[in-house]
């Protein structure tokens, strides 16, 4: 295939990587200004790097907030996989009225705005006693979070061949022995990919975590920068700090993953 | 941020499989046994809420009766929202929202996808650093976003330098700019998904296409128009879909970047059903508005099952 770049790939591809560039630059570039810096320009290239920010977002809250982001994120994605992996399985091997109503249900729920969600939930947390507390989140993020991922797990155990199957009950394994021992092990790739989503979706989610911890003081990394930046005065350099104390599990999480993600991610749109 | 995927079609193994199955009816579904646990979470935490939402859409309720008994008031807090004009702006608003996350997304994505097609170190660098952007929280995007937009951020300072511009542009401090700027902001965070998924039909091309069309002396703009274009339509239909779902219900970097303001210049259909249940306190009437989200909801939902089923039977 001929696949030189022309003069407006690479004009395209120059447009993109200062569009994407620039704002990662820029986070990293004011959380090591001093807050003086910012006042005067915000685009100065030339200061002299301070690690005063840091400093001050490393305390007490900080931590609680990093561990309540890695409770949530965890839990969340534990509980989400737990549901929709035997839902995904069940979904691509049976056909029929029930199948197709839980597949419609599940594509309605995952259109759901989250902000009409979180009315109901807020009521029936309040009534269940799960409201101030993380298992509520959990809960909460977890019931967003299943039908993407359920849907998301369907093609990759379609994959799976049913002779494997057959063969395994041949042999005379039960269903759920030859689901654990040999669907599972062949598509834990679309396993891996979606619980790394789910993961990196629900380190970000703030919603649930704004409205249902009723203080500050139990809120995770992305509610507290979610209140931070709808705050008055807003101090910049803290606040990409904070952003960049933020993305650094999303950066490990990306590195290690993005090869699955880059692939993962258009199985189910292109097949 | 959520992006969801189509089910692609089965591979026909697995349909003979079922067919044979159901010709001799000798197997029950067994594996519908799976999707139990699923039904029941999702019952408790995904229907129910949304059946007392429509309850809660249909009565009064305020900060004070939220867990006592609820008024029944019919429709009233449908009349209201419209009689006061604010669900009908909201809704004109979110039109104009979702259009230009919905343009910006779908031609960003598909030029991104084309310009990232050719291998080669800078477009991997590229995609990866996209996808990053693309995965970090909406909250990481919003404030940076937030930064580079105000008075004093890059983009002012290079517009005031650059001698385009006297004073600064008010990106998110103008009842219009504001909109766009935060529509802008989302229509950035989707490009990346798009283009991922529109890269991944562009490799389903094969080479011989594009060697037959060179030897047919056709030029660039040919390609891209009569061989790229045409193979990723079916894709096209299902990210559209998807796009416009992803800007109507999209929440994040307005509440991050404005919080519905200037006045009330951001507030779409579902940021404002969310500010009346949560700032004002009336859930009766954030209820309703949030209703009228559901029910556009309700619509994409069904032209994506029809597009979907439409890809699956045409393959």
């Amino acid at each position: 295939m001929k696949q030189t770049a022309g003069p407006v790939t690479s004009t395209i591809k120059a447009l993109l990587t200062l569009m994407y560039g620039v704002p990662i630059l820029w986070i990293v570039l004011t959380s090591f200004k001093n807050p003086s810096d910012v006042f005067g320009s915000q685009a100065s290239f030339v200061f002299r790097p301070v690690t005063t920010a840091y400093v001050e977002a490393f305390n007490g809250t900080l931590l609680t907030a990093l561990r309540q982001s890695v409770l949530i994120a965890t839990g969340t994605t534990v509980l989400t996989l737990l549901v929709a992996i035997p839902a995904a399985y069940g979904l691509a091997r049976t056909i029929g009225w029930i199948s197709s109503i839980g597949l419609g249900l599940l594509i309605v729920l995952q259109m759901m705005p989250q902000t009409a969600t979180v009315i109901p939930l807020f009521q029936i947390f309040g009534n269940w006693s799960l409201l101030d507390s993380t298992l509520g989140v959990v809960i909460a993020d977890t019931a967003l979070l299943t039908p993407f991922a359920t849907l998301l797990l369907r093609p990759f155990f379609r994959a799976v061949p049913p002779e494997l199957e057959e063969a395994g009950s041949i042999d005379g394994a039960s269903v759920l022995r030859t689901f654990f021992s040999i669907v599972l092990p062949v598509a834990r790739n679309g396993v891996f990919t979606v619980g790394t989503l789910i993961f990196l979706l629900s380190w970000g989610e703030f919603l649930y975590a704004v409205n249902f911890f009723l203080s500050p003081g139990s809120y995770p990394l992305s509610a507290l920068l979610a209140q931070q930046v709808s705050a008055f005065g807003i101090n910049w350099p803290g606040l990409m700090a904070l952003a960049v104390l933020t993305s650094v599990p999303i950066l490990i999480v990306f590195t290690a993953t993005y090869r699955l993600l880059r692939d993962g991610l258009t199985v189910g749109a292109v097949k | 941020m959520t992006a969801p995927l189509a089910p692609p079609a089965a591979p026909p193994a697995a349909r003979s499989l079922r067919t044979r199955r159901n010709r001799t009816g000798r197997r029950p579904q067994v594996r519908l046994l799976f999707l139990l646990p699923a039904a029941v979470f999702l019952g408790l935490f995904g229907i129910f809420p949304l059946f007392q939402l429509v309850r809660m859409s249909l009565s009064k309720v305020g900060a004070a009766t939220l867990n006592g008994a609820w008024q029944f008031t019919g429709l009233d807090n449908f009349t209201a929202g419209f009689a006061s004009g604010e669900s009908t702006q909201a809704l004109y608003r979110t039109g104009v929202f979702v259009l230009v996350v919905t343009v910006f997304g779908m031609v960003g994505g598909l030029a991104a996808a084309i310009a990232l097609r050719t291998k080669g170190r800078w477009s991997g660098f590229l995609l990866s650093l996209m996808v990053f952007v693309w995965a970090l929280p909406p909250v990481v995007n919003g404030s940076v976003w937030k930064f580079l937009l105000g008075d004093a951020g890059l983009f002012n300072t290079l517009l005031q330098t650059t001698g385009l511009r006297q004073t600064s542009v008010p990106f998110l401090y103008d009842q219009y700019w504001a909109l766009i700027a935060v529509a802008f902001v989302n229509s950035f965070v989707v490009i990346p998904f798009n283009a991922l998924v529109f890269r991944a039909a562009l490799m389903n091309i094969p080479p011989e296409t594009f060697e037959a069309a060179a030897l047919d002396g056709a030029s660039r703009w040919q390609e891209i128009r009569h061989i790229m274009l045409s193979s990723v339509r079916p894709t096209t239909l299902v990210l559209l879909v998807l796009t416009i779902v992803y800007g109507f219900r999209s929440f994040d970097f307005i509440y991050v970047m404005t919080y519905g303001g200037p006045g009330t210049a951001t507030n779409t259909l579902p940021f404002l059903g969310y500010l009346q249940a949560f700032v004002r306190y009336d859930f009766g009437l954030g209820a309703a508005t949030s209703v009228v989200a559901v029910l556009g909801v309700l619509v994409l939902a069904a032209v994506y099952a029809r597009s979907i089923r439409r890809e699956e039977s045409e393959s």
